[in-house]
């Protein structure tokens, strides 16, 4: 998938600015930057829900058509509840449902998420962790090609970030493709094969670790390094 | 070659949409506390009604002439379902806004839209609730349906089918505009200040102008309650019905216009500019359709039967020209008794308003003022009268025909009973709120263990 040139403007301010990337089938690319650099503009630019200015979206090398992204890429929002007033139970009948996930597919999702004590909880009243869970469960549950996450790891304690880091390797070696955008950078490091460095809608930077170090001169520096310099 | 787009969207499955779409507008409290509401406000009007019709029951049953007059469509069911119409334009729109206003305030929208589903589909599948939705509202008036016949009294089948087909067609109307209102809008509140602006507007537009001349009467043909008057009095019209249908239609199609979150808002309202032209097009086609079927068992809105097929026979057109303001109350009349009738049962009728406001009451106004001219092949005759008495042989005179012997018995006889309907007062208020409680608390009720794996997923 190839994303060339997205610009939008929010009035006379540009929240992107003719930001471009590529990422291959398998791969995890982190979109990181401090708040408000436009992560989740862009995230919701390139699944198709917020209009651009301009800029294309390419899927094997042809224009993908906002009405047609959702055939191959599927956008999990940030600090989402979907349906509060259903049951978790019934939210993930109803993604498995739409997309006729086999049931050896759900029961996976719900075990890896370890959804299972709180299936007859309402998600009004899930805990912030458990939100996020369902929201990765559902994510488990499509099928599109390219999946986009905004915060991923938002909520999770240290060992649960773990065993998502884990698990979304996984799918990466699947062969599905994550775009996610992550601002805590150690977690991003983990579970990402290339980032794109993003600050005040413009793209700073974008490589695999190695890259960024060699760009900052900076061989031995961790990701946070990074970011600080390039920031 | 159909897209892939076109390809996963015939694939993907309605059932779960549409389990999921009823789901959400049974899981608000506004649904239920409609219903609970609607309870004894029905059942008061029904008990009220039924009183009023057993005091004129009573006169009636020593008078076979007054008899005749005692029609349950007037006496009982309009005023019945009228309580449900209250309710429904009231509240039905907080109902109707929850199928999208809060997955589109929750930021859930974000995911629907993602489905593998055409936005029609989705809105398609929104109607739908609503529809199942004005139906459960329903069940508190349909309820006295049952009451009514368990208490003695007649039903007629077409005008009672053909009342609770325009309550459901007001409820839908209702509810596609609470849609539009929730899709164009960023909150629920706002959603139920718009959709409301239409309901209570509309009501007051009728209230306030209706009866007026010129534009002010134009504009208050629009108002939401004057689709429902041709029902209450047993016409089934197809300009109403279907003008009522194009209108849940566009309403839904501008609902799916600005559901999309990835459209620019000069798009939407583009697009949203050539959907009001196309649906005010069909509106303007769909009033030209002059079927209308009187459905009254007391032929109310027809012309004796006999005089019915003998004007059916007059071949010539015939023009009307009326000198009186559409403001008078005996053009009101004769428009009721007279020119609505004619228009049906002679449809190549012409009706010419000549006078546009009532003279000034000096004495020196308009001598011709009040008359009607008839005017049938190189005959005309002119008339004072707005009765169907002295209308009818006048039109037989001027086509040179015989006036037709009324068909011998088989007239309305009227159904004049004497019931006391306190007995339904313990159901509307106490036994139908239970059962409808008790549904409350099943549609709470989490799914089973195991239910996520074994029932709504595939094998």
């Amino acid at each position: 998938m190839d994303v060339a040139a997205l610009t939008k403007r929010f009035g006379e301010q540009f929240a992107l600015a003719n930001v471009a990337f590529d990422i291959h089938a398998g791969e995890v690319l982190g979109i990181i930057g401090p708040n408000g650099a436009g992560k989740t503009t862009l995230l919701e630019g390139v699944a198709g829900l917020l209009p651009m200015d301009s800029g294309d979206v390419r899927w094997q090398g042809r224009s993908l058509p906002v009405a047609q992204r959702r055939n191959s890429i599927f956008y999990l929002p940030d600090g989402l509840r979907p349906y509060q007033d259903q049951y978790v139970a019934r939210v993930l009948a109803f993604f498995a449902g739409v997309y006729r996930a086999p049931r050896a597919q759900v029961a996976l999702a719900i075990e890896r998420l370890a959804l299972a004590p709180v299936l007859q909880k309402r998600v009004r009243a899930l805990s912030k962790g458990f939100g996020r869970r369902l929201m990765l469960a559902i994510g488990l549950l499509t099928p599109q090609p390219v999946l986009v996450m905004d915060e991923p790891f938002d909520g999770f304690d240290l060992r649960q970030t773990r065993d998502v880091v884990h698990m979304l390797r996984e799918l990466a070696a699947g062969g599905r493709t994550l775009v996610l955008a992550i601002h805590q950078l150690a977690d991003a490091e983990r579970v990402c094969d290339r980032f794109l460095l993003l600050a005040d809608g413009r793209v700073l930077a974008r490589g695999t670790l190695d890259e960024l170090r060699s760009r900052t001169a900076r061989p031995r520096a961790s990701l946070e390094d990074i970011f600080l310099a390039l920031t | 070659m159909p897209s892939r787009e076109t390809i996963v969207a015939r694939r993907a499955p309605l059932r779960p949409l549409l389990a999921k779409e009823i789901r959400e507008i049974v899981a608000g409290r506004a649904l239920w506390i409609l219903l609970l509401l609607t309870c004894p406000l029905v059942g008061y009007s029904f008990f009220q009604a039924v009183s009023l019709y057993a005091e004129s029951s009573t006169a009636a049953q020593q008078s076979p002439e007054l008899a005749v007059s005692l029609s349950p469509l007037d006496g009982v069911l309009v005023p019945t379902f009228g309580a449900s119409y209250v309710a429904v334009t009231l509240l039905f729109p907080f109902v109707a806004i929850r199928v999208l206003g809060q997955e589109k305030e929750s930021g859930t929208l974000r995911l629907l839209v993602q489905l593998p589903y055409r936005t029609s589909t989705l809105i398609a599948a929104k109607l739908a609730a609503i529809f199942a939705a004005i139906m459960l509202v329903s069940v508190p008036a349909l309820a006295t349906l049952a009451w009514w016949t368990s208490l003695g009294g007649h039903l007629s089948a077409p005008e009672t089918s053909n009342l609770v087909a325009g309550h459901v067609l007001y409820g839908l109307l209702v509810g596609a505009i609470a849609l539009f209102a929730a899709a164009a809008t960023d909150s629920t509140a706002t959603a139920a200040i718009v959709a409301l602006a239409f309901t209570i507007g509309s009501w007051v537009l009728d209230f306030t102008i209706a009866g007026r001349p010129g534009i002010l009467e134009w504009l208050s043909r629009l108002s939401l309650t004057q689709i429902l008057r041709s029902f209450e009095q047993g016409m089934l019209t197809a300009a109403v019905a279907l003008g009522v249908i194009a209108a849940i239609g566009g309403f839904a199609t501008l609902a799916g216009i600005w559901l999309s979150p990835g459209v620019a808002a000069h798009v939407k309202l583009a697009r949203s500019s050539i959907c009001v032209l196309a649906t005010v097009v069909v509106l303007a086609l769909v009033v030209q359709i002059g079927f209308a079927r009187d459905v009254t068992e007391d032929r109310r809105n027809s012309f004796p039967a006999a005089d019915a097929r003998a004007l059916a026979k007059l071949s010539e057109p015939l023009r009307v020209s009326v000198h009186l303001a559409p403001e008078d109350p005996r053009f009101i009349d004769l428009q009721r008794n007279v020119l609505s009738k004619l228009a049906r049962a002679m449809p190549d009728t012409t009706i010419r308003l000549a006078a546009a406001r009532q003279p000034v009451a000096t004495g020196t106004g308009d001598e011709g003022y009040g008359q009607i001219e008839f005017s049938y092949g190189a005959r005309t005759d002119v008339t004072r009268s707005t009765s169907p008495r002295e209308i009818l042989p006048l039109l037989y005179g001027l086509a040179q025909v015989p006036v037709p012997r009324p068909d011998p018995g088989g007239g309305y006889p009227g159904y004049p009973l004497v019931a006391d309907a306190q007995v339904t007062l313990p159901f509307f208020f106490g036994a139908l709120p239970l059962l409808i409680a008790w549904a409350w608390w099943l549609s709470r009720r989490p799914p089973q263990r195991g239910f996520v794996v074994s029932k709504e997923t595939t094998k």
